[in-house]
């Protein structure tokens, strides 16, 4: 099983890296941070005893994304599994980030992810299922004020997911989404969960068990997977509920929270 | 008060800027050791480094990051006189109430309560053993519970934060116990400090609010780090090397069964191919 994981070297991305090494899957891994692929990749050997290739890439930088496919188009490697990790968001008021962090997150959560996957799947191995992960968010059920942008761009995600998903039945194609609610990810996502007390507790799913069941799931052919019951029931409420009346009590809690600056 | 037959002697104590860590090297530091500390970040070392004496200084490393580990271990050999390191105190540790991991992917616990003083263990082994030197581990009574859970030592299957903090301090005794069948004969001697209770943050720091209420609640019942810092002090200044190997208040302690010979050289196999290091070749070199 050759694996390509986008996002690797953050922390969601090592998890996941980690449980693919034990189920003795071969890694490909990719980052913008090569200093954290290096490490990872010595890790997982070590961990391991797994094959594992990795190649630094700004996966928004047409160059680099060129560069990438020709590594791996040199070296023949042709793959069974993409897991879409990488992501990235600037969380706060919408008129106080600048346009360019804006049209950051779409650049990365959207663009990259569209034209990896699609990139991906012409290097597919032939005669063999194919699986495809994408990282959505809890966010997506939701039209999110101070993260108006990054819940937009998981949306796209997520419609996207389902609709592959469909297209691509007939040629064996399996497509998940992924929708976690918090995740102890980063520095700013441990203060973050901290902040928010109890609520942050309990929508953040243990990492370990998220990267697991996103595998086993995956390839048994589910089409989403929103981690956390209690997530799950925001979910549910989230479809029953106006959405005009969702973003309003999004709004009123991040302003609970000082977020909204 | 300083000793003669302390004067020039140095002693490196990992986790150095807070809790038992600070007691630790401020009371060597008085009692005339030369005091290499390392601390987390720079603020807290240059917060504690002035205004006092030359005795003791800082550098600043992320002991969770094994190029770092390698990093300070460099920048410590220049400072040291004649090359000889007179004690290792492998001080620094965490408790996370979540699985996190480090660069190379490693659970924290384990990286940083035993891996990062495996790694600065080997990196300064050298100038150990020309010190004929003695290396001190900040362990905990709460090994007596643990297994080595040898299938997943990371714990990526379910995460126990206890149980994983157990394990670590587990390492601590196991890593000891090697070092001793390994180094006695150069005239090394590795010890574990069992500190008891202390009031200090390690349940504060990067937990979340439940493990860090519990611990602010428990920190209450326990002494101040002055106390087991005595404990420290008496084990690097004793001219004869104390002959135990497990250590609370001065005294020697009983241990868990766990700690075998069988265990310590397994652990020892498994934190070299971890940390991508060989003490033997190391050793090789150093008597060339």
């Amino acid at each position: 099983m050759n694996v390509l994981i986008t996002g690797a070297a953050g922390g969601f991305g090592r998890a996941t890296a980690n449980e693919c090494a034990r189920l003795g899957y071969n890694l490909f891994l990719t980052d913008l941070n090569e200093r954290g692929l290096i490490c990872l990749k010595q890790g997982l050997e070590r961990q391991f005893g797994v094959t594992v290739a990795a190649k630094a890439c700004d996966l928004t930088e047409t160059a680099s994304f060129d560069d990438l496919l020709e590594f791996i188009d040199e070296n023949g490697i042709r793959f069974d599994m993409l897991l879409n990790i990488a992501g990235l968001d600037h969380e706060g008021a919408f008129i106080s980030r600048s346009s360019d962090q804006l049209a950051s997150i779409v650049a990365l959560n959207d663009v990259a992810t569209v034209r990896i996957t699609h990139s991906i799947l012409k290097r597919r191995r032939t005669g063999k299922p194919f699986t495809i992960v994408f990282m959505s968010s809890l966010a997506s059920m939701f039209p999110m004020p101070v993260k108006a942008t990054y819940a937009a761009s998981k949306r796209f995600i997520l419609d996207l997911s389902f609709a592959l998903r469909h297209e691509l039945k007939e040629q064996r194609v399996n497509v998940m989404a992924l929708c976690p609610g918090g995740m102890v990810t980063t520095e700013e996502a441990v203060k973050a969960i901290e902040a928010q007390g109890f609520w942050g507790d309990i929508t953040t799913s243990p990492l370990e068990i998220v990267a697991r069941k996103m595998l086993r799931r995956a390839t048994a052919g589910k089409s989403i997977y929103i981690p956390g019951i209690f997530n799950r029931c925001l979910a549910f409420l989230g479809r029953l509920v106006p959405r005009s009346i969702v973003a309003a009590v999004v709004f009123r809690r991040w302003s609970a929270t000082g977020k909204n600056t | 008060m300083i000793q003669e037959d302390t004067c020039l002697k140095t002693v490196v104590v990992t986790g150095a800027t807070s809790g038992i860590g600070l007691a630790v090297a401020r009371v060597l530091a008085a009692r005339g050791f030369y005091v290499i500390g390392v601390g987390s970040n720079q603020e807290s070392c240059d917060r504690e480094a002035y205004p006092r004496p030359h005795r003791l200084n800082f550098i600043a490393a992320d002991l969770l990051q094994q190029s770092e580990v390698k990093q300070v271990a460099e920048e410590i050999r220049v400072r040291l006189v004649n090359g000889e390191l007179y004690a290792l105190i492998n001080n620094a540790g965490c408790v996370r109430s979540r699985y996190m991991t480090t660069e190379e992917g490693y659970e924290h616990q384990f990286a940083l309560n035993h891996l990062a003083g495996f790694m600065l263990t080997h990196e300064l082994m050298p100038n150990l053993i020309k010190a004929g030197g003695r290396i001190i581990m900040t362990g905990s009574g709460s090994h007596t519970g643990a297994k080595i859970m040898w299938d997943d030592v990371m714990m990526t299957k379910r995460y126990r934060p206890l149980r994983a903090y157990k394990q670590s301090k587990l390492c601590n005794m196991l890593f000891a116990k090697a070092l001793n069948d390994r180094y006695a004969a150069h005239g090394i001697r590795a010890y574990v400090v069992d500190p008891g209770l202390v009031r200090t943050n390690i349940g504060n720091k990067r937990t979340g609010w439940l493990v860090s209420l519990i611990w602010s609640l428990r920190k209450r019942a326990g002494v101040g780090p002055d106390i087991p810092a005595a404990t420290y002090e008496w084990l690097c200044r004793e001219n004869e090397a104390p002959k135990g190997f497990y250590y609370y208040m001065c005294k020697e302690r009983s241990f868990s069964r766990q700690v075998t010979a069988e265990n310590a050289e397994r652990l020892f196999a498994l934190s070299e191919r971890l940390c991508g290091i060989s003490y033997d070749r190391t050793d090789k070199r150093t008597e060339n």
